[in-house]
């Protein structure tokens, strides 16, 4: 007879060790559970430390399922042999993706980190308080009070548009109360605020991230800690303009119209 | 031993390497779906953590649930190898038994994740809302369908059983099955340590403590 016969039927584990099997995977299981438990619900990063030993145990409880219930352990190493060069394809692909994405292609990370807005439960959604835009009806030449504030940590002026009108005194007041990220506000002429965030990126924190001299800008904040405040005083001529955060990265979402009328 | 009777022809028929060619299909299958889920896997961790809107992980991912359904699923591979080891023996009742027992653990595996999915998307998180939930879905998902053809599989065997035809003679049909419903679980052992245990309390890419921008 083959050698297949064989192997069916007397290199089994016996009853007993298919139930220590099950029972060291059950307590793998709740041993890497208990690792995690006390931090459920805090949404902080995790502890890092604990990563290696959540790895290493899967990893043992993996070894232990293909060596005993499937039998790798008492089998022909032909399968081993197959099983394992898969596996081992499967995790070079792998790291090899995981290298493409971090290592040579530039930092999406960085991207996630700059643009991504908070989630909101459904049913929590806090009310949206528009400030700004509360300066009575321009009137030309006189004097115009408007006030723009940050949605929370998220990378959004609370305020969509201004307008004023042509020639009038304006003193706007730029509120960052972001508890975390430092903001800009820099009224530039329409449709160039993402060249003027770019310009403003190779002159650095130190130029408030705005280029000097750049003649698209038209008035500009400082770079505004968070909780920051800074009044701006100025006058606009008739057009369209763009009010936006120029720190890298927030222009994408942080920006809004300002109008000024004849 | 009663080898004798009737020898199902992919058991013990000749072969160059000595070896089932039927098991050994059934090798390199799983060889080749590791390539699969290795794709998968990876992919979500390469965009971990880079979902520009929620519902991020931590917002919905419930750890204790999920470690009660990979409880049930692990138990299932034990449920499995039972059911091989009363065929080696010819335990009729005992096939039938396990072979059920397996099957319906593997749906009360797959009722935790049709709730999980449904209480997902009741969160907003579905497969278009970034990609958290594109990596996501595709994932658990591809492997809950690999958990659903075990358990009609499963039934299959069930009925054969039921009519008497799994025995010592054809007991490689239940040793294949055994092979794919265990490595259907040691997919899950890595999914749940990677997804769950491990990315489950990612928070998003809101900015740290410390960090500006």
């Amino acid at each position: 007879m083959t050698t297949s016969h064989v192997e069916n039927e007397s290199h089994h584990p016996s009853f007993m060790q298919y139930v220590v099997v099950a029972v060291i995977l059950f307590v793998v299981t709740i041993v890497e559970f208990l690792l995690i438990w006390d931090r459920v619900g805090i949404d902080d990063d995790l502890g890092a430390s604990k990563i290696p030993i959540l790895i290493i145990l899967s990893l043992f409880k993996f070894a232990v399922v293909i060596m005993f219930y499937m039998h790798l352990k008492f089998d022909a190493s032909l399968f081993s042999l197959l099983f394992v060069s898969g596996l081992a394809l499967g995790l070079i692909v792998g790291l090899a993706l995981l290298a493409v994405s971090f290592g040579f292609e530039g930092k999406p990370r960085d991207y996630a980190l700059a643009n991504a807005v908070p989630y909101v439960h459904e049913g929590e959604a806090a009310e949206e308080h528009v400030a700004g835009e509360e300066g009575e009806e321009p009137h030309s030449g006189g004097p115009v009070n408007l006030s723009v504030g940050v949605v929370g940590d998220a990378l959004q002026f609370d305020t969509a548009s201004m307008e004023a009108s042509a020639g009038s005194e304006i003193t706007l007041t730029f509120n960052n109360i972001s508890a975390v990220n430092q903001h800009n506000l820099v009224v530039v002429q329409a449709g160039t605020k993402d060249e003027v965030a770019t310009a403003g990126i190779a002159a650095g924190a130190d130029n408030n991230w705005v280029s000097p001299g750049d003649e698209r800008v038209l008035f500009n904040s400082k770079l505004l800690d968070p909780g920051g405040t800074e009044v701006l005083e100025f006058t606009l001529a008739a057009g369209e303009y763009t009010f936006v955060c120029t720190f890298p990265g927030h222009n994408i979402t942080m920006f809004g119209d300002f109008t000024v009328t004849p | 031993m009663a080898h004798t009777v009737q020898p199902s022809p992919g058991d013990h028929e000749y072969t160059t390497t000595g070896l089932s060619h039927r098991k050994l299909l059934m090798w390199v299958f799983l060889s080749s779906d590791c390539l699969f889920f290795g794709a998968l896997i990876a992919t979500y961790m390469v965009y971990r953590g880079q979902s520009l809107n929620g519902p991020y992980p931590v917002d919905i991912i419930s750890v204790p649930i999920t470690t009660i359904s990979t409880f049930v699923l692990l138990m299932s591979s034990f449920g499995m190898v039972q059911a091989l080891s009363a065929t080696v023996r010819n335990d009729q009742k005992a096939i039938q038994m396990w072979l059920l027992v397996t099957a319906a653990l593997g749906a009360v595996f797959i009722g935790f994740q049709v709730y999980e999915f449904n209480a997902f998307k009741n969160e907003g998180l579905t497969l278009g809302v970034n990609l958290f939930g594109a990596t996501f879905f595709t994932l658990t998902g591809f492997h809950g369908a690999h958990v659903t053809v075990g358990i009609i599989w499963l039934l299959g065997l069930y009925i054969a059983a039921r009519k008497g035809r799994i025995g010592p003679a054809t007991s490689l049909d239940v040793e294949l099955m055994g092979l794919y419903w265990h490595f259907v679980d040691i997919v899950w052992i890595v999914i749940f340590t990677l997804l769950y245990l491990i990315g489950g309390f990612d928070a998003g890419p809101t900015v740290l403590p410390g960090g500006s921008g």
